[in-house]
């Protein structure tokens, strides 16, 4: 599982280091999405359908989880900074707030074993039977790091502990379209986080949770199983009720079909030196970094008192994705043999390509 | 004020024009004819769907860097004023703007939507951020002296960027004096492009030269020229786009009482030796009264290196003085002329006749069927306002491109659609406010909406030439004219928008990146998305359909549809039962059964456009 520093929930019924924890948050959830999408974007058209579908459907929630963060935060006064260099993590990294001993998460094309040795890591929840009866007794006396579900609890818990006094943000700063919850007072700020931390890892009594449309689904760490595994997630029919959490369900449901052949040949963790300088390949990355970068600026706009430039947003998603698709589709080694993909780096602008005029 | 002021800055770069070229053949429009291999691109004498079905409209400013500016005509700026190297960037905050013909039988005034124009410092630092009204291109020849076609092209856009956010400009005195100078929370922008490039194995593909200029504007001038002294090249009829006669492109000058000073834009008007390469040795370059031929200026150093992109081809006259009374009053009360003169022979461009123009500054409309749209005209003589000018208006296709094989859908027919005055008088300012009253073209073109018709305004004292356009080739409006569409309510999928996604499914193949639209269970279930972009404003780089040729009733049957569902939360498919659909038609067997006609491949890019003109088919 996803291991974070402890010092992420030091003293959070200090509003200030609240603040500071629900940034961590908005940059954490953020930072799951540049892989998610690599992977995705990586699946050959009309090719792994399922999986495409499955994956896809993470991506949104981690989009939403990103935007509810940004809400608790402006509802308790702060501000989300979205558009700064550091925003975006190297990849391959850590994941911000992670310990340094943690996962190094990767931009890599779709396969199994990312699946299963990275993406249901970052999703793992404690095992049912580890969680916290107290978390704030567990997190005064146990020094070891954070799993994501603790981190959400340290902060549930200030919320709680603080009150709606708390809650002194500009209610107008709020993003309420695309699904996206408000978060104005104690009761939704929870609910916020049950939200989150229920459609990454579940409850301990079971995978399901209440998806973005309202119906029930799977957590992200048993979507991801379930395409690691190859079979859809089933309820255990032969399990006696007093069965054990994890005797309840069964990976024994309909089979995910994976066809290796699907997924274009894209280079892994690609930099800015992969791609030969003034090549196609060179001016797509660059392309897609100053778009992504200006998606940045977009949400940063949006969640800094423009609520309304999320539609901007949604569209920079859409040139983004066809850019991410247009390069994994491509060739740019000579041999042809390995495909394109973006570098996911804060680009403001585009680079000054142009030979300056020669003074006379 | 404008760009062509003593305060501007000039920049170069790159931009990209990436538009889907599968809809530059109107047959492509034909849903019963389309062959998959329309999304092709094209291959040896396969033409397909031309040299570029894979584009997604976009258009981008690319490493442009402001090379010089200017707070006077004797003023040039110098570091450390941050303006000098900053960057002259597009859109950061939302998707990138978009380049978009008119229409298949009109070409030749593609438009910039959605673009943001910004200055920051190279590391992204905002310094100014303005919204760039829309604007079609103007004034295309061929610049190039080789080359050829598309490629050899050149062209220009001006407008006036709005909605000024300025950034941290403590450290430049010139945007102080910009922003001073913008009273009226204006700019005046203008660039021009050239040095295209078509070749899809180039890393350089779809993108090509900008060089351009920015200064302050004011609401009471045009925004997408500049009054001024109109030089109007004659064509030779032998390019692929206009071949000026005098070797020298359209190009305007502004005579500055205040600065006592001359502004002449040559930036869209110098021939090049290559596309996109240093200005083509042609003599020496002045400007002169027409009766005489007498220099009023200097030789104008248009072959010095990097002259184009630090000046943008915007020169001050005199360089080094302020004109006399004497020198003022020749200019303002004569023809004046642009000449080359080379071992003795002078090749001469005159103003426009008598030194008298008239254009109308927004020149391409889109318009729904019953409906008017307002086009303002201003007057000039020798570049002043011309009071109570009697403007004259007549229909006038010549430039649109007509496809000659038969049985294609022609230009401006039927006629009558659009009505207007044949003469009007400007006011006291030589403006004039020309309302143009729409009607519906009834389906003539059948499988794509609407009609394409043009209108050229002149003065009395011009007229129309039976050949010639003494005020300019270009000078005229463009309209793209929809068909009435009466839909039933509710709106279901077989019974009204089939066509229209079949259409959009089939010319713009990058849609399929992100879902068919075709498919009614793929539109369906991406409905939320698709209800946003259909009902953003056209002005909106997300808006749909990127090409913004769906008349207002499509748009609202389209959101009618995405936002109705049957009693099981399911699209609405059709009405009635089942047995009464009607059938949904098979692409592939409606081809079987329809002749094909062979592929053609003059019809491809902008320069095949323009050999199709009515004006080259009907000529004597």
């Amino acid at each position: 599982m996803l291991l974070l520093k402890k010092s992420l929930v030091n003293d959070l019924t200090d509003v200030g280091n609240l603040r500071k924890a629900l940034q961590i948050a908005i940059e954490l959830e953020h930072s799951t999405i540049p892989p998610y999408l690599y992977a995705l974007y990586s699946l050959k058209p009309g090719q792994n359908e399922e999986i495409r579908q499955l994956i896809r459907s993470i991506v949104w929630e981690e989009m939403s989880h990103m935007s509810l963060a940004c809400n608790m935060l402006n509802a308790i006064g702060g501000s989300p900074e979205i558009d700064k260099p550091d925003f975006i993590p190297n990849y391959p990294g850590p994941l911000p707030g992670t310990v340094e001993s943690g996962l190094i998460v990767p931009l890599a094309p779709f396969s199994p074993q990312l699946i299963h040795d990275v993406f249901m890591v970052i999703e793992q929840p404690e095992k049912p039977n580890n969680y916290p009866v107290n978390p704030k007794m567990m997190l005064a006396t146990v020094d070891e790091p954070l799993t994501i579900g603790m981190f959400y609890e340290g902060i549930a818990q200030a919320f709680r502990e603080l009150g709606e006094d708390i809650f002194t943000g500009d209610a107008s700063r709020q993003v309420s379209s695309w699904r996206i919850q408000p978060v104005t007072n104690l009761a939704t700020a929870l609910n916020a986080i049950e939200t989150i931390v229920e459609q990454g890892e579940g409850t301990p009594e079971s995978p399901m949770d209440q998806g973005l449309m309202g119906d029930e689904e799977l957590a992200h760490y048993y979507r991801f199983a379930e395409i690691y595994n190859g079979y859809r997630l089933i309820p255990n029919a032969s399990a006696p009720p007093n069965a054990p959490f994890d005797q309840r369900y069964v990976y024994g449901g309909a089979p995910i079909a994976y066809d290796p052949g699907g997924v274009w040949p894209v280079v892994t963790n690609p930099s800015s030196a992969t791609y030969t300088p003034g090549s196609s390949a060179q001016f797509a990355a660059q392309t897609f970094d100053y778009t992504y970068t200006g998606l940045l600026k977009a949400l940063h706009m949006a969640f800094n008192g423009h609520p309304e430039h999320i539609n901007a947003s949604i569209g920079m998603m859409e040139s983004l994705k066809g850019l991410a698709l247009g390069m994994m589709s491509t060739p740019y080694t000579s041999d042809g043999k390995a495909n394109s993909g973006p570098t996911f780096r804060y680009q403001p602008v585009l680079p000054i390509q142009y030979p300056p005029a020669t003074n006379a | 004020m404008s760009y062509l002021n003593g305060l501007r800055l000039h920049f170069a770069g790159r931009f990209q024009a990436a538009p889907s070229t599968v809809n530059n053949d109107i047959m492509h429009f034909n849903n019963a004819t389309f062959q998959p291999n329309y999304q092709e691109p094209q291959k040896g004498k396969n033409a397909n769907g031309w040299w570029n079905p894979g584009g997604g409209a976009e258009w981008r400013l690319l490493g442009c860097t402001v090379q010089k500016a200017w707070l006077g005509p004797d003023s040039p700026v110098s570091a450390p004023d941050a303006v000098l190297g900053c960057v002259v960037a597009d859109n950061d905050r939302r998707a990138p703007a978009k380049i978009v013909d008119l229409d298949p039988l009109q070409q030749l005034v593609s438009e910039i939507w959605g673009l943001e124009v910004r200055l920051c410092t190279p590391e992204g630092k905002l310094l100014l951020r303005g919204q760039y009204e829309v604007a079609g291109f103007m004034d295309i020849w061929d610049r190039a002296q080789s080359g050829g076609g598309d490629v050899g092209a050149g062209s220009m856009y001006q407008s006036v960027l709005t909605d000024l956010e300025w950034g941290d400009i403590g450290s430049s005195p010139f945007l102080q004096a910009l922003r001073e100078a913008a009273s009226d929370n204006l700019l005046s922008i203008k660039f021009n492009v050239d040095g295209y490039n078509m070749d899809f194995k180039s890393p350089e593909f779809t993108r090509g030269r900008v060089v351009g200029s920015i200064g302050p504007a004011t609401k009471n001038e045009p925004q997408h020229f500049t009054l001024g002294r109109q030089f109007i090249p004659q064509d030779t009829g032998k390019g692929n786009f206009f071949q000026p006669a005098a070797g020298l492109g359209f190009c305007v000058a502004r005579v500055n009482e205040t600065d006592r000073r001359i502004y002449l834009d040559l930036g869209n008007a110098i021939q090049t030796t290559v596309p996109g390469g240093p200005s083509s040795a042609q003599g020496d370059l002045q400007l002169v009264l027409a009766n005489g031929n007498k220099p009023i200026s200097a030789p104008i150093p248009y072959l010095k290196p990097g002259w184009y992109e630090q000046t943008a081809g915007v020169v001050v006259i005199p360089a080094d003085r302020p004109l006399s009374d004497d020198e003022l009053s020749v200019i303002k009360g004569n023809l004046l002329g642009m000449q080359f003169l080379n071992n003795g022979v002078s090749q001469v461009t005159l103003e426009s006749p008598g030194g008298v123009f008239v254009r109308a500054d927004r020149f391409v409309f889109r318009a729904d069927a019953d409906s008017a749209v307002t086009a303002h005209l201003w007057a000039t003589k020798y570049g002043a306002p011309y009071p109570n000018a009697t403007i004259v208006l007549e229909e006038d296709p010549s430039q649109l491109q007509a496809q000659t094989a038969p049985g294609n859908p022609q230009p401006a027919l039927p006629t009558g659609v659009i009505g207007f005055p044949s003469e009007l008088t400007a006011d006291g300012h030589g403006r004039a406010e020309l309302r143009i009253e729409i009607g519906d073209p009834e389906q003539y073109r059948g499988f794509i909406d609407g009609q394409v018709y043009a209108l050229r305004p002149s003065l009395a004292e011009i007229g129309f030439p039976k050949t010639g356009f003494p005020l300019g080739t270009w000078n005229f409006i463009s309209f793209l004219v929809w068909d009435k569409f009466p839909y039933p309510q509710p709106v279901t999928w077989l019974g009204s928008l089939q066509p229209i996604f079949q259409q959009y499914a089939n010319l713009y193949p990058i849609m399929s990146r992100f879902l068919n639209l075709a498919d009614p269970a793929d539109v369906w279930a991406n409905r939320e998305l698709l209800y946003m972009a259909f009902s953003l404003p056209m002005s909106n780089p997300n808006t749909m359909p990127v090409t913004r040729d769906l008349s207002t009733p499509k748009r609202q049957a389209i959101l009618s549809w995405l936002s109705h569902s049957d009693a099981n939360g399911q699209p609405l498919m059709h009405l009635g039962t089942a047995a009464n659909a009607p059938a949904q038609p098979s692409l592939t067997a409606v081809s079987d059964a329809v002749t094909v006609p062979p592929p053609q491949p003059e019809r491809g890019g902008k320069a095949a456009a323009a050999s199709r003109r009515l004006i080259l088919q009907q000529a004597p």
